[in-house]
C-alpha cells in the first residue's frame, strides 16, 4: 500500500518485472472516490457534533447553556466564561505542572515500554513467556482497586505531592509494551538478521535499524499516553495536597463542580482549554502515523 | 495457513533452527532481553505489581472503610468475599449487562473502525488530516459536552434521533428511560467515543502491508475485496489483535457512559461490574470491592485468552509471510 | 498473603494500639461516646492546615485572614479540593496517615470517616445550643460529636405562584395543588425524584413527616419497616401513580420546563434559586417557595458540609480555634456575604442580609423542623438501597409494604456500622 498522500508514487520496480500501474497509478495506492467523501464526511459530522457543540457553548452564557432543546450557535456570545476562568485559575501553573507530567510520563514510556516491547516481539529468552503475560495480565486488571495501595505505598516513599509522585507510577504502563509488541511483530526478521550479522550491537539495532521503522507505532504510543496523562484526573487529586501540585483537570473540577450543582460556563470553557494541547500534539504527530514503512529493502 | 507448515517450538532463532535453550546464543539474548527489560520491570514491579499485590490481600480479607488507618487488624476470610460477589443479585445483573455490552459492542467497534481507517487510508486522496483529526474527536472531548449532546439525540419529543425515525413513521422510545432501549444508547454511545481511538491504531498498522504482495496478488487477477481479505488482514493481525484486546479490556471495564447518562439505570438495566464495584468502593468494602474487581480480572482474563487464540499470530515461521506467495495454486495468502 | 492476619493478633493488634472501632469478631467499639480532650487557653499558634471543596476552599484563604489578624503566630494554610473524588481524596489519606489538619466533609460522609478513628472529637469549647439541631444531630456518631456543621441547606417546595394562590399546607394540599396545576394547562403538577442517586434526599422528609424513624435511639439497628414508612411510600407513590409526577423526566428538562410552565412545582434546596435566576431572570417574579407541606409533623432534609479535625492534626489547639471562630454568628453571617452559604448557627440568620430576603427566610424556617439522616458508617450504602427500591416503587409499581419490608432486610443485611 502505498504511503503518500497526494500523488501516485513510482512504485518500486521488482526485478525482473515492470513497476505495475494502473490509470496512471499503483496498486493499493490510495484512490480518491467520492463515495467514500460522502461516507466519511456523514461519519464525521455525527462524530464531531458534541466537540462542535462544546466549543459553541463555551461562549454561552449559562442560563442559554442549560436550554432544553440544546442551542448550537450562541444567541448572546460572551467570554465571561474563559474570563473568569483565568482570572479565578492559576493557569501558568496548572498548565506547567500538566505540561511537565504529561511530557515524562509520555517519553518515559516511550522508551522503556519499546525496549521491552521489542524483545517482547523479536527475541527468544529465558523466562519471555512469563514476563508477558505478567505484564498483559495486570493491563487486564481494573484500575480502582490499586488506587489506595498505590497512594500508600507513594506515601511511604514520601512522594506525596510531588511530581516525582505524579509521574513514577505510570512511566512503566503495560499498555505501551503490548502496543509497541504488536508493532514490532510486524518488522522483517531479516533486517534485524542482517544487522546483526554485520556485527552491531543489539541496542545499535534496536535504535538505528528498528525504531526508524515503527514511526506510526510511537507515534501512536505518543499521542495515547500523552492523552491519558493529560486527562488523568482522579490520581492527580489524591496525589497533590497543595494546590501548586494540581494538574489542569483537577483545578478545572475545583472551579466548576459543586456539592449540588455544576456551573456549566466553566465546566465548558475549561474543557475547550483542556482540549487546545491535545490537539496540538495530535496534530503534530498525526504525519508519523501514514509514514511510510520501506519495506523494500528486504528484496 | 499452510497446511504443510510443521508446527515448531517457539524455541528457534529466526533461521528455524531449534534453539538450545542452554546454548551460547540463547543465553546471551536473554542477557540482551532482560538488560533492556530492566528499566521497565524496575518500575513495574514497584508501582504496579507491588500495589496489585496488597490490593489481592485486601480481596481476601474483610477491610472496610473503618479500617483504614489500621489495615492490619482485619480478619482473614479466604474466598468469603468472591463468593459473595458471585451470590450477589445485583452483581449478577451487572455481570449480564456488561456481557450483553461487550459481546455486542466489541465487534461493532472493531468492524466500524477498521473500515473507516481502510477508507481513510485507501479511498480518499484530499483532506486527509482533516478527516483523521476530526475522527479523533470524540477521544478528547470532555465527558460533560459528550453527555449533553447525546442526550439531546436521545430526547424522547425533540431528540434528533427520534425526529429521524418519525420520518419513516416510526415512533421512538425514550431511549435513556427504557430498560429495553437503554442499554443499546450505551452501545451506540461508546462505539462512538472509541472509535477514534481505533482508527489511529489501525492506521498505523495499514502503513505495514506490503505493497508488493498487493500488485503481485492483483497481476493474478485478485480484486480490491480479496486483495483486503487475503493481504491486508494477515498482515493486520498483531494490530488487530492489539485493536480488540484492547477494546474488549475498556469494555469489559465500562464505567463512564452508565455514570454519566443513566447512573446505573432505569432499574439496573445499564449498570456495569465496574461501576457496581465503584458503588462498593465509594461505601468503603474495600476487601468485598477488590474481590469484584478480581472476578471483573477473570473475565478480561477469558474474553483475552478468546481474542488471542482467534487473532494471535499462528506458530508458523513468520518469514513466509514476506515471501512472495506463489498465486497460482489459487489459495492466497495462507 | 503478607497481610494474613490470624484473629488472635488482630485482638492483640487493637489492645495494643488502643483504638476503637478495629479488629473484629466482639461487638465494635466504635459506638461507645468518647471523651473529647480540651483545648488550651489563649491565642492560637502553628500552621494548620485546610481542605475545602469548591468555592468555600476557593474563599476561605482569603477569608481567613481576619482570624490570622487576631492570632498573630498562626498561619492558615488552604487548599481547595475539587467535589468530584472528593471523598476518594480523604478516604485515601486517611488510608495512608495523609490527613490535614481541618477538613470540610459532607455531612453525608460523618459517619465512614468517623468510625475510622481518624476524626477527633469536639471539645468543650464549642457551643453545641448555637447550632440548628439537625445540623447538629449530623456530627453525632454514636453518641460522640466530631467536628462542627459549618454551613447548611435544606429542601423546600419550589412552585410557580401565578398558577395557585397559595402553597399547600399538608399532604393532600400537595395532592389538590399539583392537580389544580395540570388542570391549569402544566404537563406535570409536581416534579420529584423517581429513584436512582440522590432520591432519598427528596423522600425522606415525607417519612420524617409520617414520623417515621430510621435507626433506634443508639443507632445499632434499623427501624425502617413501620406503617409510618409505609405511609410516606404509599403517599409518595401515588404522586406517580396519579400522574402529578413524571417518572422520566429527561435530564435538564426540569429549570427549563419550571420556569415555562410545563412543571409546575418541584423540590430542592438553595442553589436552584440562582440556577432559575440565570435561566430566566425576569421569570422569577412567577417564582415562590414554601416549606415542605407537612405529614402528621412538619420535616425536611438538612444536609450541607461539616468541619472535621483529625486526630492526627499538628497543630490541633490551633485547628479548633479556627474552628470555632468560624462557628461564630459574625463570621457566620460575613461567610454568607463571601459565598452564599447558609449559616448553620440559628443566631445568624437573625441578621438583616439573610432575614430580610424573602425566598432565604423561607429556608430558614425550614431549618427549624430539618432533619438529617442517621450518621451510620454505612448510611451511604443504605441511602442506595433506599433509591433503588425508590425506583421499584415508581416506575414497576410495587407494593409499599413489601418495598418497606425489602429495604428493611437490605438495610439490615447491611448493618448500621456502630
Amino acid at each position: 500500500m502505498s504511503t503518500t498522500t497526494k500523488d501516485a508514487p513510482t512504485p518500486t520496480a521488482t526485478a525482473g518485472r515492470p513497476a505495475l500501474r494502473r490509470q496512471g497509478r499503483a496498486i493499493g495506492a490510495p484512490r480518491a472516490h467520492p463515495l467514500a467523501y460522502a461516507v466519511l464526511g456523514l461519519g464525521l459530522v455525527v462524530v464531531m457534533s458534541p466537540f462542535i457543540w462544546m466549543a459553541l457553548s463555551s461562549v454561552k452564557g449559562e442560563g442559554e447553556i442549560r436550554r432544553v432543546p440544546p442551542t448550537w450557535w450562541p444567541q448572546e456570545p460572551t467570554l465571561d466564561n474563559f474570563t473568569e476562568l483565568f482570572a479565578r485559575l492559576d493557569f501558568p501553573q496548572f498548565f506547567t505542572n500538566s505540561t511537565v507530567v504529561a511530557i515524562a510520563v509520555t517519553l518515559g514510556n516511550l522508551l522503556f515500554s519499546s525496549l521491552l516491547g521489542y524483545v517482547l516481539a523479536k527475541f527468544e529468552f529465558a523466562g519471555k513467556k512469563v514476563l508477558f503475560r505478567l505484564v498483559l495480565g495486570t493491563l487486564m486488571i481494573p484500575g480502582m482497586v490499586t488506587l489506595v495501595p498505590l497512594f500508600v505505598l507513594v506515601a511511604n516513599m514520601g512522594l506525596v505531592n510531588t511530581y516525582a509522585g505524579l509521574i513514577l507510577p505510570f512511566l512503566a504502563a503495560p499498555f505501551g509494551v503490548f502496543l509497541m509488541r504488536q508493532f514490532f511483530l510486524g518488522i522483517p526478521d531479516e533486517l534485524i538478521d542482517a544487522a546483526r550479522v554485520d556485527g552491531a550491537s543489539e541496542l545499535r539495532i534496536f535504535a538505528q535499524v528498528v525504531v526508524p521503522l515503527a514511526k506510526p507505532a510511537f507515534a501512536t504510543l505518543a499521542i495515547l499516553t500523552f492523552l491519558g496523562s493529560w486527562n488523568n484526573f482522579l490520581w492527580p487529586l489524591v496525589v497533590a495536597t497543595t494546590e501548586d501540585k494540581y494538574t489542569l483537570p483537577v483545578a478545572l473540577a475545583l472551579y466548576s463542580t459543586g456539592q449540588n450543582q455544576t456551573d456549566y460556563g466553566l465546566l465548558l470553557a475549561g474543557a475547550v482549554v483542556v482540549v487546545v494541547p491535545v490537539l496540538v500534539v495530535f496534530l503534530l504527530l498525526q504525519r508519523y502515523f501514514v509514514q511510510g514503512v520501506a519495506m523494500t529493502g528486504i528484496k | 495457513m499452510s497446511a504443510d507448515t510443521a508446527v515448531r517450538s517457539v524455541s528457534t532463532d529466526r533461521t528455524g533452527t531449534p534453539l538450545k535453550t542452554r546454548s551460547p546464543l540463547y543465553r546471551r539474548r536473554t542477557r540482551a532481553a532482560w538488560g533492556f527489560a530492566l528499566p521497565f520491570m524496575l518500575l513495574f514491579m514497584t508501582f504496579t505489581a507491588g500495589p496489585v499485590l496488597m490490593s489481592l490481600a485486601m480481596a481476601v480479607t474483610d477491610l472496610r472503610s473503618r479500617d483504614l488507618r489500621n489495615p492490619l487488624g482485619v480478619n482473614f476470610i479466604g474466598f468469603d468475599n468472591f463468593v459473595a460477589v458471585l451470590q450477589d443479585p445485583l452483581f449478577r445483573k451487572a455481570a449480564a449487562n456488561t456481557l450483553y455490552f461487550v459481546l455486542v459492542g466489541v465487534p461493532l467497534t472493531l468492524g466500524l473502525a477498521l473500515g473507516i481507517a481502510v477508507v481513510l487510508n485507501a479511498g480518499i486522496t484530499r483532506l486527509k488530516t482533516f478527516f483523521r483529526v476530526g475522527y479523533y474527536m470524540p477521544v478528547v472531548t470532555s465527558i460533560v459536552a459528550v453527555a449533553v449532546v447525546w442526550r439531546f439525540l436521545l430526547h424522547p419529543d425533540t431528540g434528533l434521533i427520534n425526529e429521524v425515525l418519525g420520518w419513516v413513521g416510526i415512533d421512538g422510545p425514550n431511549w435513556l428511560a427504557s430498560t429495553t432501549w437503554a442499554m443499546p444508547s450505551m452501545i451506540a454511545m461508546a462505539t462512538w467515543r472509541s472509535i477514534g481511538t481505533l482508527i489511529i491504531i489501525f492506521l498505523a498498522g495499514l502503513q505495514g502491508v506490503d505493497a508488493s504482495q498487493h500488485e503481485a496478488a492483483a497481476l493474478d487477477g485478485a480484486g480490491a475485496w480479496q486483495r483486503f481479505r487475503f493481504i491486508t488482514i494477515p498482515s493486520m493481525r498483531p494490530t488487530l489483535l492489539f485493536g480488540a484486546v484492547i477494546t474488549g479490556i475498556g469494555y469489559v471495564q465500562f464505567f463512564e457512559e452508565p455514570f454519566v447518562m443513566t447512573q446505573g439505570g432505569p432499574l439496573n438495566s445499564t449498570l456495569s461490574v465496574a461501576f457496581h464495584t465503584y458503588n462498593q468502593f465509594g461505601f468503603g468494602n474495600y476487601g468485598y470491592a477488590a474481590a469484584m474487581s478480581y472476578v471483573l480480572f477473570l473475565a478480561v482474563v477469558v474474553l483475552t485468552l478468546v481474542q488471542f487464540r482467534v487473532l494471535g499470530e499462528r506458530d508458523t515461521p513468520r518469514r513466509h509471510r514476506w515471501r512472495r506467495t506463489p498465486v497460482a495454486r489459487k489459495e492466497i495468502g495462507r | 498473603m503478607n497481610r494474613t492476619v490470624r484473629a488472635g493478633s488482630a485482638v492483640i493488634a487493637v489492645a495494643v494500639l488502643g483504638l476503637a472501632g478495629c479488629g473484629r469478631g466482639d461487638a465494635g467499639t466504635a459506638g461507645e461516646p468518647q471523651e473529647a480532650e480540651e483545648v488550651a487557653e489563649g491565642a492560637a499558634s502553628g500552621a494548620v492546615e485546610v481542605w475545602a471543596m469548591g468555592t468555600e476552599g476557593e474563599a476561605l484563604g482569603a477569608f481567613a485572614e481576619d482570624f490570622v489578624a487576631e492570632n498573630p503566630d498562626v498561619e492558615i494554610n488552604v487548599t481547595a479540593v475539587p467535589w468530584d473524588a472528593a471523598h476518594d481524596k480523604i478516604a485515601t489519606a486517611i488510608a495512608a496517615g495523609q490527613t490535614p489538619d481541618v477538613s470540610m466533609i459532607g455531612t453525608t460522609w460523618m459517619g465512614e470517616f468517623a468510625a475510622t478513628g481518624a476524626l477527633d472529637p469536639t471539645p468543650d469549647l464549642i457551643d453545641s445550643s448555637a447550632f440548628f439541631e439537625g445540623a447538629w444531630g449530623s456530627t453525632d456518631v454514636g453518641g460522640t460529636n466530631y467536628g462542627v456543621p459549618w454551613y447548611v441547606e435544606t429542601r423546600v417546595l419550589y412552585y410557580r405562584s401565578d398558577m395557585i394562590d397559595q402553597a399547600p399546607t399538608d399532604w393532600a394540599g400537595l395532592t389538590a395543588m399539583a392537580q389544580e396545576m395540570q388542570a391549569g394547562g402544566a404537563e406535570w403538577g409536581i416534579s420529584l425524584q423517581p429513584g436512582q442517586t440522590g432520591a432519598w434526599q427528596t423522600f425522606m422528609p415525607f417519612a420524617w413527616q409520617a414520623g417515621a424513624q430510621i435507626v433506634t435511639e443508639d443507632g445499632t439497628e434499623f427501624t425502617i419497616d413501620s406503617p409510618e414508612f409505609v405511609e410516606a411510600l404509599t403517599f409518595y407513590q401515588s404522586l406517580f401513580d396519579d400522574g402529578l409526577s413524571p417518572t422520566a423526566l429527561p435530564q435538564g428538562s426540569l429549570e427549563p420546563g419550571f420556569m415555562d410552565g410545563s412543571i409546575g412545582s418541584f423540590v430542592s434546596g438553595p442553589w436552584h434559586v440562582g440556577i432559575l435566576d440565570e435561566l430566566d431572570s425576569a421569570g422569577m417574579a412567577n417564582v415562590a417557595l414554601a416549606p415542605l407541606p407537612a405529614g402528621a409533623e412538619q420535616a425536611s432534609f438538612i444536609g450541607g458540609a461539616n468541619l472535621a479535625v483529625f486526630k492526627d492534626a499538628e497543630s490541633r489547639d490551633a485547628a479548633w480555634k479556627f474552628v470555632d471562630w468560624l462557628s461564630q454568628p459574625e463570621t457566620q453571617v460575613a461567610w454568607y456575604a463571601a459565598v452564599n452559604d447558609l449559616p448553620s448557627v440559628a443566631s445568624a440568620w437573625d441578621d438583616p442580609s439573610i432575614a430580610d430576603d424573602a425566598f432565604l427566610s423561607v429556608f430558614g424556617e425550614q431549618l427549624d423542623t430539618a432533619l438529617a439522616p442517621p450518621s451510620i458508617p454505612t448510611w451511604e450504602e443504605v441511602a442506595s438501597v433506599i433509591d433503588t427500591e425508590l425506583e421499584r416503587l415508581t416506575k414497576s409499581g410495587a407494593d409499599p409494604q413489601e418495598v418497606s419490608t425489602s429495604i428493611q432486610e437490605q438495610a439490615a443485611a447491611i448493618g448500621t456500622g456502630l
